[in-house]
């Protein structure tokens, strides 16, 4: 994440008293990050009022288990992030909202990775991420963006990408098998 | 189905990921349950996975889906806001609550900036809700008793349109301020009543409406913004 060290403890001062029922504090941390969350819930669904549902629901989630954050699991921006990205797939899962179009999504997934958006991946966890994906064939790389970013199903990738079911997943699966190996190292 | 390590890694960034479904989620929800070990590669592809979610460009949520959280979090609050607005046409129950993240954000750049030697000068600002949306900031003397509006991003309103500036007060009606325009500082000298009911519910909205502004006294048209003042 790209935070500074001092909004994270911001963040973590806010969660323990969402914790403690602090609406106060429970509004100033949506301030903070409801903006970040959305941009995410936004880009995954492609559809305003399931990203807008996605983003309510996981404020509802934060409010209820904010004691359940621990540093585990990563900063309290990421946690959040994860939380926003999990309720968005729920919906896109049970509402069945698809996006359409196929190639288009891989160029704005590269453009994505290569262009201004360049700046917020100094931060280490992102900058050692992209090197790794580097290492990855353009097919495992591509896969694996695509189902971030677009919540895309196999059969979907299957179809975006113009190959067998199988082929896609096996380019995700050891595609992510490489990433960890390389993550590890 | 064994837990083998590279089971487990590639089936928690799928987890993560998002592509697994049915009963392989299913199942490895099981798994999640019963193992630290697994729960660990979960958080492991969290974190890193999530670092992608850093590169998506913030977009700032519409008012409504605090409002609809407050809602469904309190509805007590909300219930007892709507029986005292209940005069009202409009919806203000959470109103006075609401600062969206780019509120903070430019409320945080008036500070920077130099401070006009005024006592009691306070700041807050009207931001957008969607993109699209003209933006003012909003600067308030206590000692003069005036108010400013100054255009940001503002567009003039479409034809046959103004923008009209309402305090939102705690109870009751809203109060005009006034046309606005979407060119140049605007400013307006608040009357006793005006700065009376502003002082306590602290609170500002903006309306689209006919040209002239209002015919009725009351917002008849869309609220653009809901901005709560800063003390600065």
């Amino acid at each position: 994440m790209a935070e500074p060290n001092s909004d994270q403890s911001d963040l973590m001062h806010l969660l323990v008293a969402v914790s403690r029922q602090d609406r106060d504090a429970f509004h100033e941390l949506y301030s903070r990050v409801a903006s970040r969350m959305f941009g995410v819930c936004l880009k995954l669904a492609g559809h305003r009022e399931l990203a807008e549902e996605a983003l309510q629901e996981a404020f509802i989630q934060i409010w209820h288990h904010a004691r359940e954050y621990h540093s585990d699991r990563g900063s309290p921006m990421g946690w959040m992030m994860t939380i926003a990205r999990y309720r968005t797939l729920d919906l896109i899962r049970s509402r069945k909202v698809r996006q359409t179009g196929s190639d288009e999504h891989i160029d704005q997934m590269r453009d994505e990775r290569a262009g201004p958006l360049d700046e917020s991946l100094r931060s280490a966890g992102a900058a050692e991420l992209t090197g790794c994906l580097d290492e990855l064939t353009n097919a495992q790389r591509d896969s694996i963006l695509l189902t971030f970013y677009k919540g895309l199903s196999h059969e979907e990738l299957s179809l975006a990408l113009s190959s067998p079911l199988g082929t896609v997943k096996s380019w995700i699966r050891r595609g992510l098998l490489a990433l960890k190996r390389c993550l590890d190292q | 189905m064994k837990k083998t390590t590279e089971r487990v890694e590639t089936l928690a960034a799928e987890y993560v990921l998002g592509t697994l479904h049915g009963k392989a989620r299913q199942g490895f929800e099981r798994w999640m349950m019963e193992s630290v070990r697994v729960r660990q590669e979960v958080w492991f592809w969290e974190e890193k996975l999530g670092a992608l979610a850093s590169e998506v460009p913030e977009q700032v949520p519409p008012v409504s889906v605090w409002h609809a959280i407050e809602k469904r979090l309190w509805p007590d609050i909300q219930a007892a806001n709507d029986e005292s607005g209940s005069s009202s046409r409009w919806l203000w129950p959470g109103w006075s609550l609401v600062a969206t993240a780019a509120a903070i954000v430019m409320a945080v750049l008036l500070v920077q900036q130099p401070r006009p030697s005024v006592d009691g000068q306070l700041a807050g600002a009207v931001v957008q809700a969607d993109v699209d949306d003209p933006l003012w900031l909003v600067s308030e003397s206590g000692r003069d008793r005036w108010l400013k509006l100054k255009p940001v991003a503002a567009n003039a309103a479409e034809t046959g349109k103004d923008y009209e500036l309402w305090i939102v007060p705690e109870e009751g009606d809203p109060l005009s301020l006034g046309v606005i325009p979407a060119g140049g500082v605007y400013q307006v000298t608040l009357n006793d009543e005006a700065r009376e009911s502003l002082s306590r519910s602290r609170t500002l909205a903006i309306s689209l409406e006919p040209v002239g502004g209002s015919p009725t006294g009351a917002p008849t048209g869309p609220i653009l913004h809901v901005t709560r003042l800063y003390e600065l």
